[in-house]
């Protein structure tokens, strides 16, 4: 066979290690996507109190991203950046989760209807 | 005893194997490998990622629950097989209330789950080799194109006859200034000097 991956897939993604120890871990793809990016929390997101804790008091967030900037140039200058638009395109396809690893499992759930519906149409419809 | 589902490649997890990863807001991610949890920890996408149950899915490569509306008129029988599968996939779910013991039960479902696992094979088999038929022409076709674009063989036709003119050599005449860059000015060699 050939090549089955494409070629690029290096994004000079540096410290790999060090991006991915568990008290740096940022939200995944799945929890900005269902939970963060519903208008009514990202309302709530975008308008924080102030957090002297978080970098620029919690003033300036990307939700798509999930991270603080400094200031409100540094959020602009971020949303004109390729890491973002990166982003932005990910969380456009639906988020890979726990429910679609079991489905492809072939795990089902209980008390869910059957996914057996054969459909019948009247044949002079059709 | 409860048998998980891998997060990353969707293969079973048995009770005393694997590892799982708790996120902060209380999601448990099953592990069966190292290899599973290292490409988790990469944050790579598993239907992006070939070898995992989610890629073959989502690319079509495997028996999966589609739900089409069947009009008759239109349907074609492979469309078909795909949605009347469903119900050999749908047999092994996820019981959040147990069932009471019940002797006759257990030997009917042993019985079933044997019966269901030999129509899943004959199914998934019909599947691969309705799939194989697509293949098989995609790669023929692949194959003719390759075929016309790079031949192997090149013909090239052998020199007849002498070069039809002689290469002369000319000589050069350099000025006896420019003849060379390296010689030592004012009486100084390059050498070391010895006291």
């Amino acid at each position: 066979m050939g090549r089955l991956r494409r070629s690029r897939t290096h994004k000079a993604q540096r410290d790999v290690h060090r991006a991915g120890r568990t008290r740096a871990r940022t939200k995944d793809l799945d929890q900005i996507q269902l939970i963060d990016l519903d208008p009514k929390n990202r309302v709530k997101l975008e308008a924080q109190p102030l957090d002297f804790e978080k970098p620029g008091l919690a003033q300036h967030y990307c939700v798509e991203c999930a991270k603080y900037c400094e200031s409100d140039a540094a959020l602009q200058s971020h949303r004109k950046s390729k890491v973002h638009k990166r982003r932005f395109r990910a969380l456009k396809e639906p988020a890979y989760t726990i429910e679609e690893s079991e489905r492809a499992a072939g795990l089902g759930k209980e008390g869910k209807r059957p996914t057996t519906v054969l459909v019948e149409q009247d044949l002079a419809m059709a | 005893m409860r048998i998980e589902k891998c997060y990353f490649c969707s293969k079973s997890v048995y009770p005393g194997h694997g590892s799982a990863f708790v996120r902060n807001d209380a999601k448990v991610f099953r592990f069966c490998t190292s290899k599973c949890h290292k490409n988790f920890k990469m944050k790579r996408n598993p239907r992006k990622v070939r070898w995992t149950k989610a890629f073959r899915k989502a690319a079509g490569k495997e028996m999966t629950i589609v739900r089409i509306d069947v009009s008759f008129a239109t349907v074609n029988p492979s469309q078909l097989l795909v949605c009347l599968q469903d119900s050999t996939i749908d047999f092994e779910k996820r019981r959040n209330v147990p069932v009471r013991y019940d002797r006759d039960l257990v030997q009917t479902t042993i019985k079933a789950m044997k019966r269901i696992a030999e129509i899943k094979q004959r199914r998934e088999h019909a599947f691969w080799k309705n799939r194989m038929v697509a293949s098989r022409e995609k790669l023929r076709a692949h194959r003719k194109k390759t075929a016309a674009k790079n031949t192997s063989v090149q013909l090239v036709e052998p020199i007849t006859g002498q070069p039809s003119r002689e290469l002369i050599k000319e000589k050069i005449k350099l000025s006896s200034k420019s003849r060379s860059a390296l010689i030592p000015g004012e009486g100084r060699s390059m050498g070391m000097d010895l006291d």
